[in-house]
């Protein structure tokens, strides 16, 4: 029997996906010729050219934007407002661009066929931006077919001098998805340069997830950066016109893709304005719950000082939020041994609604006035306050932490041996 | 009381009426060669401490085979040292050069496991930083990484390789810029559809290594089967050294066939061979003799084991007698293999988990309820017992299946005769496409390329015409937003399976398992009693569309069993070859089967206590069959006994044929049609239950003259009168004189 009739047959027992359409393969065979370009008016026509390598081709095409475009809340151009302020910023901060240039910064998206890095996954767009002293110029690289990798990727490497990636997702996504695809041409194309890189999506989830349903860029442009998307096609079905555009080589669907990627990286140099505003001017964030996020970032950069204005700003506001600002607050009044300081919190604290703050509270003080104050018998009150609220908790819950009962316990007998001697 | 020793049970047993077979496999001295010279001094010390002086015949031949570059299969019975083989060569290789790697693949975790924690100890004593790490599913993602980059030797198994290292082999570079030696541990697991899917997975792995410019040798070990050189070079696809000249020692083997005695005889009903093990094994344990028990199913393991337990409570404590099955934690699984080793456990009721190598050092006696289906798979069990010096035993108690008496009744053929061979088929087109798919994803096709052997440029064109692959520059590319090899499992039947899910827990449902379409047809409809690791679950539902079986725990006294009508089409007959009375081809057929009624069957008696409609689509199976036409002028019979003829012998064959192709009863079908639709005659059907067919029935068609002889040897050879469960089985009114019209039939196929 022959293979096509065994296949045929057979088929349904292969996991093979159902076609979207029974177009045919027409025109992808012209490939082999030399260089023939299918609707290459339509490509210039949309501002992009082919770019010629080694008897393939990709296309190249650029747009750029006056640095007063208004892209949602901001102009492209407060670009320049940000870096100067982290010029003088008095702390460091990982999405710092003190240490740079305006124009090392390289705003960087892909589009790809599927998801995940393994090998089969192809990257058929490249788009970037970067600014420049009087404008913005995005440049986006496109794979015609399969077979021209080389082409893009000698395209692009060409042009990347730039020292910073700035990506959303890019450091778990687009980054290691790019590696691989470099590996199976990298003896014919240019090494790819080490990057700095800041990834916009981790800073954003840090601060919003709590807010937003989604951390996803179009979410994060529509909820906070007040950008609205006329007629985009969703990152979603890229994948889909990709494959029929490469089996009908008309470029009409395959160009609302460029513009999707156009517009995102557009909103990753407002994303970054943004970010940087808020880390530059935390401790006047009007959103309370965004800017205890915001100490918090600090406070773990180990950028003392800002997180404790931060907090304090906070700790004033009457969100949820300032009762554990106050009480990160006290820890690094503690740290710096501004012991009153930080008792007139704890105290504070004993009296909010949080059983779980109050046993922290509690334990703070009668861990200070044993071992700082040496005053065991108000030691002991403060520890047997703190054990009876997780007594009455774990009743209510009827649940418990056994390691965590231990620990109290543990400082009640030392205490009560002490009282006894 | 004074404990009795080994000899004493054995030359007791010798009196014992049941023993209808009592074989000797002689002692055998050690035979060494010195260490070579070329092994570095630092792998010659580390070897020296673990009191390695000298290589055992076996290990020295492989060791210097692949010194000369070629790629062998070393055939190693228990304990003789197999890992030597590989570990020698390996580490010589990194000790010369550190940039040398090599991938040693298991078929299963705990295997990998074990090899590891060896493997550490040597590398260890050796004083160089080697880097050996297991890389499977429980491989922690932080150190994966380093796993990727720096690991000298990988040890993980077929489905890892499959479904994470090859698809992501960009970030394996220089694993396979350098793999030096690729090891196959446990060779003969790899049959039929997984072994079929290995060695695709095989040809992918050594594209991958072209693309990266290495060419690894490879180093196979395999228990004893008939055709171990054939089949690694079948899985492998490269010329094979053959190395089974063993030199390790062993000790004197007693191997004893036990026949349990007949309670009835018109039916040829004998007495339950899991009581007549319950009470050989009490033997051994009350008098501390270290004790293997096998049994065929996990249920009859917990079964044994407490019935064991209870017998020997009084000598024993409960944790000196314990099982061991699939579904044990692996933590338990190895603190059983370590009490084991040690002597802290006395005695083990297993199911075949403990065939393959896991080190549980070695036993003085083996006892085996029932045949376990193969020589080979015989032999590995028998292998558990058996000491370097001193004498081991060996009891193999007859169950009363067909295939159990027939091995009792001829000795000479199980010792005689050559283990089964192991068959893969790696062209079955279902299976091939899958992997061409994935070998697609993680590389584009150049045109022209070969896939092994294979030419596959028509599989490419099919592929691109169903928008999977893309062409262009002379390559199709993989174009689809999907992972193909999420999608394909080594080791499941067809691709589309029914998922069970628990749902005896409100808050907590649970997928406990999977089964192929087919199967669950007859098995998942609702209302069945579905075994699950000795579990009894009642389907509650089964949701046909979405392929979902819903399943509650629960505890009755039967179990169900369904009638399934089937309908086979030829499609083509590829090949055929004439007897004077019957015509037998091979070929392409299409199965048509429709589940009917289910019955309910008491557990304790058989009887039949109820039954029920299946209402379930029809489903149908492309695959290749051999089938028997039986010509109208054998002689002339009623249409009735006819039948009766052709359903006896089909019961016959149907238990028979396993043990010619070496695969599982469900494995192949049997169909006998007294007017086959093609063509109007009497015909016995035998399929392959895989779509597309993985060779069975192929080798069914091949070795036809010698099954149908040895068909005719069960049914002459049984001594019931009228024919019985263990030969042609009986049904509700057989006409008389059934058997031996039978062989009279029988007679005139050869």
């Amino acid at each position: 029997m022959s293979i096509q009739k065994k296949l045929s047959r057979l088929k349904g027992y292969m996991s093979i996906p159902s076609k979207s359409d029974d177009r045919k393969q027409s025109v992808s065979q012209q490939s082999d010729e030399k260089v023939s370009i299918p609707y290459l008016e339509h490509w210039e026509s949309f501002g992009a050219k082919p770019f010629f390598f080694d008897g393939q081709y990709c296309f190249v095409r650029e747009v750029s934007y006056p640095l007063h475009y208004k892209h949602g809340h901001y102009q492209l151009g407060e670009f320049y407002d940000v870096h100067r302020q982290w010029k003088h910023s008095r702390f460091e901060h990982p999405l710092s661009s003190k240490h740079h240039e305006v124009s090392d910064l390289f705003f960087f998206d892909t589009e790809t066929t599927g998801l995940g890095s393994g090998a089969g996954n192809t990257i058929f767009l490249l788009g970037h931006a970067r600014v420049l002293d009087d404008r913005v110029v995005v440049r986006q690289h496109f794979l015609p077919n399969p077979g021209a990798e080389v082409a893009l990727y000698q395209s692009f490497l060409s042009e990347v001098d730039y020292t910073t990636l700035v990506t959303y997702n890019g450091k778990a996504f687009d980054w290691p998805v790019l590696k691989t695809r470099h590996t199976f041409i990298r003896d014919v194309v240019p090494k790819l340069p080490a990057f700095g890189h800041y990834d916009l999506y981790h800073a954003s989830r840090r601060i919003w997830k709590h807010k937003l349903e989604s951390v996803r860029l179009v979410n994060v442009e529509k909820e906070i950066l007040g950008i609205e998307r006329h007629e985009d096609i969703p990152g979603f079905l890229a994948p889909m016109l990709y494959f029929d555009f490469l089996s009908t080589q008309n470029p009409e669907g395959i160009f609302g893709v460029l513009k999707h990627n156009e517009i995102d990286v557009l909103s990753l140099i407002v994303l970054y304005i943004h970010l940087s505003k808020q880390i530059l001017s935390a401790n006047e964030m009007k959103n309370a719950t965004e800017q205890f996020e915001m100490a918090r970032w600090f406070d773990s950069l180990g950028e003392i000082s800002v997180a404790r204005e931060t907090y304090e700003r906070v700790a004033e506001s009457n969100v949820q939020e300032a009762a554990k600002a106050k009480w990160n607050l006290s820890l690094i009044y503690k740290k710096e041994k501004r012991y009153e300081e930080a008792i007139a919190i704890w105290q504070e604290l004993l009296q909010d609604q949080s059983d779980l703050l109050k046993i922290k509270a509690a334990t703070e003080l009668a861990k200070v006035y044993e071992h700082h104050f040496k005053q065991v018998e108000e030691a002991y009150t403060y520890a047997l306050h703190s054990y009876d609220i997780w007594k009455s908790l774990v009743r209510a819950f009827k649940q418990k932490d056994e390691k965590k009962e231990q620990e109290l316990l543990r400082r009640l007998h030392r205490l009560e041996r002490k009282l006894k001697r | 009381m004074k404990k009795k020793s080994l000899s004493q049970l054995i030359e007791e047993l010798r009196n014992n009426p049941n023993v209808v077979y009592w074989h000797e496999i002689e002692p055998q001295e050690a035979k060494t060669v010195p260490m070579p010279d070329s092994v570095d001094h630092r792998l010659r010390k580390a070897l020296e401490q673990r009191g390695i002086a000298a290589l055992y015949t076996h290990q020295y031949s492989a060791y210097e085979a692949l010194q000369e570059g070629r790629n062998i299969v070393a055939v190693t019975p228990t304990a003789s040292g197999k890992t030597l083989c590989y570990n020698l060569p390996v580490l010589q290789a990194i000790a010369k050069n550190a940039s040398h790697r090599a991938l040693y693949l298991f078929p299963t975790k705990a295997l990998a496991q074990d090899q590891k924690i060896e493997l550490n100890e040597i590398i260890e004593e050796m004083g160089i930083p080697i880097n050996s790490y297991t890389y499977d599913g429980d491989t922690a993602p932080s150190i994966r990484q380093k796993v990727r980059k720096a690991g000298h030797i990988v040890i993980t198994n077929p489905d890892m390789l499959h479904s994470a290292i090859l698809p992501h082999h960009t970030k394996w570079v220089s694993l396979f810029e350098n793999l030096k030696y690729v090891v196959i541990d446990e060779l003969h697991t790899y049959r039929g559809v997984f072994g079929s899917h290995v060695a695709n997975v095989i040809r992918r792995l050594k594209r991958i290594c072209r693309f990266y410019g290495s060419n690894p040798q490879f180093i196979c070990t395999s228990a004893t089967i008939a055709n171990p050189k054939e089949l690694a070079e079948h899985l492998t696809g490269e010329p094979m050294t053959l190395i089974d000249n063993n030199g390790a020692p062993r000790g004197r083997k007693h191997f004893v066939f036990y026949n349990p005695p007949i309670v009835n005889k018109p039916l040829n009903i004998r007495k339950s061979a899991a009581v007549e093990v319950n009470h050989l094994a009490k033997e051994f344990l009350k008098n501390h003799i270290q004790t293997i028990v096998f049994a065929r199913s996990r249920v009859r393991v917990e079964v044994i084991l407490s019935h064991i337990q209870e017998l020997v409570k009084d000598e024993l404590g409960p944790k000196t007698i314990r099982g061991y099955r699939g579904g044990y934690l692996p933590k338990q699984r190895r603190e059983i293999e370590k009490g084991l080793r040690n002597g802290d456990i006395i005695g083990v009721v297993s199911t075949n988990a403990l065939e393959l190598g896991v080190d549980i050092g070695q036993l003085q006696v083996c006892i085996m309820t029932g045949y376990p289906g193969t020589v080979a798979s015989t032999w590995q069990q028998a292998g558990r017992a058996g000491r370097r010096h001193g004498d081991s035993l060996i009891i193999m108690v007859a169950s009363s299946a067909p295939m159990d008496q027939y091995i009792v009744q001829h000795p000479e053929y199980f010792f005689n005769r050559s283990p089964e061979s192991a068959r893969i088929n790696p062209d079955n087109l279902i299976i091939l496409v899958d992997h061409l798919k994935c070998a697609a994803y993680e590389l584009p096709f150049r045109k022209g390329e070969k896939f092994g052997h294979i030419e596959v440029d028509e599989i490419m064109e099919f592929l691109a015409e169903e928008r999977v692959l893309h062409y262009s520059g002379g390559k199709w590319h993989w174009m689809n937003d999907s992972f193909p090899a999420h999608n394909i499992s080594l080791r499941s039947a067809s691709q589309e399976n029914v998922v069970i899910i628990d749902i005896s827990h409100t808050a907590n449902h649970k997928v406990i398992g999977e089964m192929d379409r087919f199967s669950a047809m007859t098995l998942l409809h609702e209302e069945a009693i579905y075994l699950h690791e000795g579990v009894q679950y009642q389907v509650e539902k089964l949701d046909w569309e979405e392929k979902k079986a819903y399943v509650r725990e629960v505890d009755v006294e039967y179990f169900t069993d369904a009638n399934l009508a089937v309908q086979l089409k030829v499609l083509e007959e590829d090949k055929t070859v004439e007897r004077k009375f019957v015509r037998l081809h091979y070929g392409d057929v299409t199965v048509n089967a429709l589940p009917t009624i289910f019955k309910k069957i008491k557990l304790s008696t058989f009887e039949n206590i109820g039954s029920g409609p299946i209402h379930l689509p029809e489903e149908e199976l492309h695959t290749s069959a051999a089938w028997i036409e039986f010509s109208e002028e054998i002689f002339p019979l009623g249409t009735q006994t006819m039948e009766q003829v052709l359903i006896g012998i089909s019961h016959v064959l149907s238990h028979l044929v396993p043990i010619f192709v070496m695969c599982d009863r469900g494995d192949v079908h049997v169909v006998p049609q007294i007017k086959a639709t093609h063509s109007g005659l009497p015909t016995i059907f035998l399929y392959d239950r895989y779509p597309g067919g993985i060779g069975l029935s192929e080798e069914v068609f091949k070795r036809y003259d010698e099954i149908i002889k040895e068909v005719k040897n069960v049914v002459e050879s049984c001594p019931c009168e009228k024919g019985c469960p263990s030969c042609i089985g009986v049904t509700e009114e057989t006409i008389d004189p059934i058997k031996q019209t039978i062989l009279a039939f029988l007679d005139k196929l050869e």
